[in-house]
This record gives C-alpha cells, structure tokens and sequence, in this order.
C-alpha cells in the first residue's frame, strides 16, 4: 500500500468525493438529456485551455478553467441559436477544442510541455490542492441549492421541454444553467480522474441508479451516493494496488453498474424469477 | 360573456421561412365555450394552438387571451392554460411517477422559490380522481397505455386549475375504447369544471358532444366557423377532408 502524508491524503480524499458527488449528481440530467459527450467535449476544452496555458506561460490547470468555463458558458446558448440539438453543437465544440488544442501545442517548443499539458487528459489526485477542494466545495454546494430551490422546475423540464415552457416556465434559464454546472463540475474534477475518465463518472453513477428506480427523486439521491461510494472505493483500490487513481474509480464505478444490472428489480419478472 | 381568446388579423411565420402557417386569423372564444377547430393534416392546427399560448410567436395582427396582449405575458398567460400535446412520444424508460407528472402541471402555477405544498399534492389527487387515474399515482409513466396516457396529460393540464384547456389533437394514436373514454372525459370536464375548452382535431368523428362550436381551417385560414350541428352538415366539410385522403 503506498503511505502518503495525512493532509495530502484528507484533501485528495475530499476531492474525490466532491468529485464524485458534483458529477454524478449532474449525470442524472445529462444521461435523461441524452448529452452523455458533455465530459468529452468539456475535457478536451480543459486540454486546449491547458495548452494555451502553457503557451502563453501561465499555470496550465487556469488555463483549463478558463476554456472549460468559456464552453461550458456557449454551449446551450450556442445550440439554441443554431436551432441544433445539443449533442451536435457538443461535437461541434469538442472537434473545435481539439483543433485549437494542436494548434497551441505547435506553437510551444519541446516536447514536455506538450507532456504537460497532456497530463490534464490523466489527471493526478495527488496533484489536488486545497484550492481545488475549496472550488469543488463551493460547486456542489451551489449544486445542492440550486437543485432544492428549483426541484419541481427541473422535474418538469425533464419530462418534457415544451410541456413545461407552456405551463410557463423559463425552461432556457434551467437548460443553460444545466449544462454549465455540467461543464463546471467537469472542469473542477480533471485535475482528479482526469479528462479521458471524468465522462464515467458522469455517466456510471446515474446508470448504476437507473437500474433501481423510476422514480426521479429516488434516482437523484441515489446517483451521487454511488458516485461518492465509487470515487472512494476506487481511492482505496488506487493505494493498495498503485493502480492510477482515476482509472481505479472507473473501474470500480463500472463494476457497480454490471452488478447493479444483474441485481436490478426492473428485470425481475412477477413471480420473482429474473 | 367576456372572451377568454381573442385574435385578430393574426398570422404567423415559422423562424427563416416566408410562407406563413397560418394568416388573416379572426377568431374568438367565450368563457365556457367548448370549441373544436377541424382541419386536414397541415391546415395550421397546431400552429393556432401555439399562437395562443404563446409557444409560438405570430408575426402580425393582435392576440389577446384573458384580455391581456399574448406577446407581452406569455408566461403569465401560460400558468392559467393547460395544454395537452400532440403525439407525445415518451420513452418507456422515463425515471417518472404519474404524480409527478401531474404535480409538474403546477410548477408555473406554484411560481419560482416556491415548494409544493399540502394544497397542492390535493389538487393532484383531485386531478387524477377526476380522469378515473388515481390509482395509477406511483406508477411509471413508461408503462401506461396511449389512453392512460393520455388521461394522465389531461390530468396534467387540470391539476394547473386552468381557465383555459388547450388540446391538441387529443384522440390520435388512441383505439376506439380509449378515443370514447376520453370524449366522455372530456364533456364531464366541461360540465363539471366549466372550464373553457379548445380542441384540435383532424377527426371529423371525434367531435365530443358538449362541444358546441366548430372552426374548420384549411391552407392556415379559417374557413368556416360556426354550430357543430351546422358545420358537420355542411358539404365543404366533405370535399375539404375528401381532397386531402381523409375519410374519418
């Protein structure tokens, strides 16, 4: 088992859990939207953002925030003035990130900055600072309240757009703000599971929950319990295999997810067989 | 009586198109009214059905519902009219319960940093009595039958407490049962609620017997508007739906 410092251990164990939490508690209305590329789209901003970063000699991972911010901020607005659905506009922005991202890697002499900004497609837990936790703090609390406050106009929203528009509500504002809490709790959690792996994180939760229940609510608690279960199962698993930490997270989320198909009542048959 | 819907002169394009949909639109709803707008497929049903909510924006005349200007209050507008879409086609794997779709027709009416309270979940049960549906409350809506279905987005549309019921095409995809089930709920509705009602249909044989007004529309223009007993006598009626390979 690998020992790492107590402090280092408690901030990158936070962050995994508010990882965790923020993005499979946006899962929920990303797999019923149907957006499951957001998390690539929005890593691969991170990553032309991280390039940019170094390019113009500033820390990468600001870099990173300011492009996963940017798209995160044109997505809905975009889709909705090209009258496309969202998924379109996602891989219209994902090819576009990855064009700038060569671009600005072309422009940086050597090798290992290109390595560098690389490194925010794998992420690091314990490259997690208490800045980072401080962010994911504040994103999932924003997350909780806004979810609370607006419950009944996300439900709403969800089953049916246009029906909920014409019992009149602003379903744009809950649409956009939607997608860029996505964007933003992807962009806080790279630095953890890393660009490639934070799209499961997103995605397996929600799934695992989905197996459980029909019922919204039900599925909007249960998704970020798995999810946090995941990131630290998958922390453990990490420690005591020296496995890399995001994949380590994978893997036990997507392990979650087969035994929660196996074991799901939606299968079940009247008479208890399966 | 005072008019619930009044439109004059409207006429809407679609966003990047020139044509328009519908055009010249003079059309008036009394409260209590119980009117169905009759049409081919294509006439402009839907389109006059948005324009009142406001789904749709027209282009040019003045619209007023509940004596306000539409473009001006739509979402206001909008929390008293409840509307039941066409051809609603909902995946079986919706994560949601009938009751809270029913509860989802109040969200506009509760209004914003609001949470649903006692009242409300009452004013549900009462919607789903009133369409026979309330011991469907915590089914999943993916595994209703198109007529239970149904009933749950009339149930929907009640529980908003409208002054107004929008249907559009209320009876499609639907088998004989449940087109009849629906159409005794939709008079009982009418009765009891004495709620004003505008229906769309391209079905000449499902015209409900409390519906006491018939518009027909063809090419986005109305055409004729008038008694149901007059209007379905009518030999227009026959050529317009005979042209177009309607033979309901």
């Amino acid at each position: 088992m690998i020992e790492i410092p107590l402090a280092l251990f408690l901030t990158s164990v936070i962050g995994a859990i508010l990882a965790g939490f923020s993005c499979s508690t946006m899962g929920v209305f990303v797999v019923r939207m149907n957006l499951s590329s957001i998390g690539f789209c929005m890593s691969h901003a991170a990553f032309a953002g991280a390039a940019f970063g170094l390019m113009v000699s500033i820390d990468p991972m600001i870099g990173a925030i300011i492009f996963s911010f940017a798209t995160a901020f044109v997505l809905g607005p975009l889709s909705e003035k090209a009258r496309l659905e969202s998924n379109v506009v996602i891989g219209f922005l994902f090819s576009f990130m990855i064009a700038l991202a060569f671009i600005f890697l072309n422009l940086i002499p050597g090798q290992a900055a290109s390595a560098k900004a690389l490194r925010i497609l794998w992420g690091s837990i314990l490259s997690v600072t208490t800045d980072d936790v401080l962010l994911l703090f504040l994103l999932s609390a924003l997350i909780i309240i806004f979810i609370v406050l607006f419950y009944k106009e996300l439900l709403s929203v969800m089953f049916h757009r246009k029906l909920a528009e014409s019992s009149g509500i602003n379903t744009k504002f809950f649409y956009f703000t939607i997608l860029f809490f996505t964007g933003i709790a992807v962009s806080f959690s790279l630095r953890i599971v890393g660009g490639l792996l934070v799209y499961a994180l997103i995605i397996n939760p929600t799934s695992t929950a989905y197996q459980f229940f029909y019922d919204f609510k039900k599925i909007m608690i249960l998704s970020p319990v798995v999810g946090i279960i995941g990131c630290i199962v998958g922390y453990y698993l990490s420690l005591m295999s020296d496995f890399p930490i995001g994949a380590s997270i994978v893997i036990v989320s997507a392990l979650f997810f087969a035994v929660a198909i196996v074991v799901s009542p939606k299968r079940r048959k009247k008479n208890g067989k399966k | 009586m005072k008019n619930i819907i009044e439109l004059k002169g409207i006429e809407t394009i679609y966003e990047g198109e020139r044509i328009p949909v519908i055009k010249n639109i003079d059309f008036s709803v009394k409260q209590n009214e119980f009117v169905s707008i009759i049409g081919p497929n294509g006439s402009g049903k839907t389109t006059l059905l948005e324009t009142i909510n406001g789904l749709l924006e027209y282009t040019s005349g003045k619209g007023f519902v509940f004596g306000k200007e539409i473009k001006k209050n739509k979402n206001k507008i909008r929390r008293n009219i409840g509307y039941v879409i066409q051809n609603f086609e909902l995946d079986p794997r919706a994560p949601f319960l009938c009751k809270d779709i029913v509860m989802s027709g109040r969200t506009g009416k509760i209004g914003t940093f609001r949470f649903t309270s006692k009242k409300d979940w009452e004013i549900v049960w009462e919607s789903m009595s009133l369409v026979g549906m309330i011991d469907f409350a915590n089914r999943p809506i993916g595994k209703l039958s198109g007529g239970e279905f149904q009933k749950i987005l009339i149930a929907r549309a009640l529980a908003q407490q409208p002054n107004l019921l929008l249907l559009d095409e209320p009876f499609s995809n639907l088998d004989f049962s449940s087109r009849r089930q629906i159409e005794i709920l939709l008079n009982r509705i009418h009765e009891k609620e004495k709620i004003t009602i505008v229906m769309v249909s391209h079905d000449l044989s499902f015209v409900p017997a409390g519906c006491n007004r018939i518009v027909v529309l063809d090419k986005g223009q109305i055409i004729m508007d008038d008694k149901k007993e007059k209007i379905l006598k009518s030999e227009i009626i026959d050529s317009i739906f005979k042209n177009k390979g309607e033979t309901n």
